[in-house]
């Protein structure tokens, strides 16, 4: 490489540079401010973008379709994937049911519980994966104008996917129950223990925070608390496969297998609204529902 | 003319980065096909489109991204610059070059995104520089070199830098 004695454009440089200081300035200055102003401005931009992204995710998904099928034996892949969709309602029923049993035992001994209303719920479609290595999270073709915001609670009928972190008027982006940056209330559903889920760099999630006095074992539920976010209790969020007790440590943790196999993950459903919130009649999709063969 | 083409480009690197890398991703590491583009852009067409092209896409993929989005500003916009100056002041370029330079930018920029975690310890930071960090850098320098050997086989770069 040599150096150029090329007629460079001082102005353009000069601008450019100017530009990029003031830019620096800004951001050091009224870093929430500027940030909000872009994701403002960003909102209408979605539009925009939605067009050559659901076109390729259109045709992406639909080479892949066609490849499968061609691949796999039609009958029994259409078949297996509705013994899968089932085993995932029943996994996703199965739980709830548990949940809902051991409420209920707790509660009868109180008779003064309030009939709940169940939570409303978004159908939204996996377009793409997040544009960094940095971060596990995916995209849904579903946004602001479809009433999804910030923090909502993600998940499919076999447990918890994540939540929402950044909306476009049309996308969402959200942040997967294994990404280190996520924390969701949990609860091991047999011992009530509470404590902090976070997600590992391996692409597992961690039970942080667990009594030490508590008596998890190997294979123990972890669910929603409810107490804490957009989740309402009793969501699965994974199956504890290892627990962590350090000597002198004032808490245990315990390493999660998620429920949700977050790779294949193609269809969500965004919680508009928890439990005993106000419900939109017919604009969501319930959990409880069986899916459609 | 200009404008539109860099409009195109900013629009088709969304759906690049998003929805196709990810199946051509080597050990679930996808290259960063907006840095490769903003330093081309800066590197072909000087400081000021550098930058601007460099923050019309770190604004853009940062909308899907659930990192920062002044990061992603920054760090695009800094490589269109920087890719700028060095495309006025260096006059042969080659696909090897820049290729290098890439990957230390990427490099740099990956450190620098990874110092911003505030939950990584010393081990954390350590195990994301060497299973994400250093295998994008190395992973954008081949795209970046590749995409500028093919470039230069279309159109003659050195008379497109000057002009």
């Amino acid at each position: 490489m040599w150096m150029a004695h090329s007629s460079s454009p001082y102005g353009a440089r000069r601008i450019a540079l100017a530009c990029f200081a003031l830019l620096l300035v800004a951001l050091f200055l009224f870093p929430a401010q500027i940030q909000g102003l872009l994701l403002y401005l960003g909102g209408p931009v979605g539009y925009v973008v939605r067009v050559p992204l659901e076109a390729i995710a259109s045709i992406d998904a639909g080479i892949a379709d066609r490849w499968e099928q061609y691949v796999a034996l039609q009958g029994v892949r259409e078949e297996n994937q509705q013994l899968r969709k089932e085993i995932e309602w029943l996994r996703g029923q199965h739980s709830q049911l548990r949940e809902s049993a051991a409420a209920t035992e707790r509660l009868t001994a109180l008779l003064h519980f309030k009939e709940q209303a169940l939570p409303t719920m978004i159908a939204a479609q996996v377009i793409g994966r997040d544009a960094t290595n940095r971060y596990r999270a995916i995209i849904l073709n579903k946004g602001e104008s479809d009433g999804i915001k910030p923090d909502m609670g993600v998940v499919t009928p076999a447990g918890v996917v994540g939540r929402v972190v950044k909306t476009t008027g049309v996308s969402s982006v959200v942040l997967l129950v294994t990404d280190p940056n996520n924390a969701i209330a949990g609860l091991i559903q047999r011992t009530r223990d509470e404590g902090i889920v976070e997600g590992t760099q391996q692409g597992l999630a961690r039970l942080k925070y667990i009594p030490l006095l508590s008596t998890l074992r190997d294979g123990d539920r972890v669910v929603t608390s409810g107490l804490v976010g957009d989740f309402p209790r009793g969501l699965v969020i994974g199956t504890i496969t290892r627990i962590d007790k350090e000597e002198g440590a004032l808490f245990q943790s315990a390493e999660l297998m998620p429920e949700v196999d977050i790779s294949r993950v193609e269809e969500v459903l965004v919680i508009q609204t928890s439990y005993g919130q106000s419900l939109k009649a017919g604009t969501g999709s319930n959990l409880l529902e069986k899916p459609a063969p | 003319m200009k404008v539109l083409s860099y409009v195109i480009l900013v629009l088709l690197l969304v759906p690049l980065q998003t929805t196709l890398l990810p199946h051509l991703s080597v050990w679930g590491i996808k290259p960063d096909v907006g840095l490769v583009a903003a330093a081309l852009v800066g590197l072909l067409a000087g400081e000021l489109e550098g930058l601007l092209v460099g923050l019309a896409i770190g604004w853009i993929l940062g909308l899907f991204s659930a990192g920062e989005l002044w990061l992603s500003l920054l760090m695009n916009g800094g490589v269109g610059l920087l890719a700028g100056f060095l495309g006025r002041h260096v006059s042969q370029v080659t696909a090897i070059s820049l290729g290098l330079g890439l990957l230390l930018v990427s490099l740099a920029s990956g450190l620098f995104a990874a110092m911003t975690f505030k939950s990584l310890d010393t081990s954390q930071l350590w195990w994301m520089v060497e299973s994400v960090v250093f295998p994008q850098a190395c992973f954008d320098g081949v795209v970046g070199a590749a995409l500028y050997w093919l470039l230069s086989l279309r159109f003659d770069l050195s008379r497109l830098r000057t002009e």
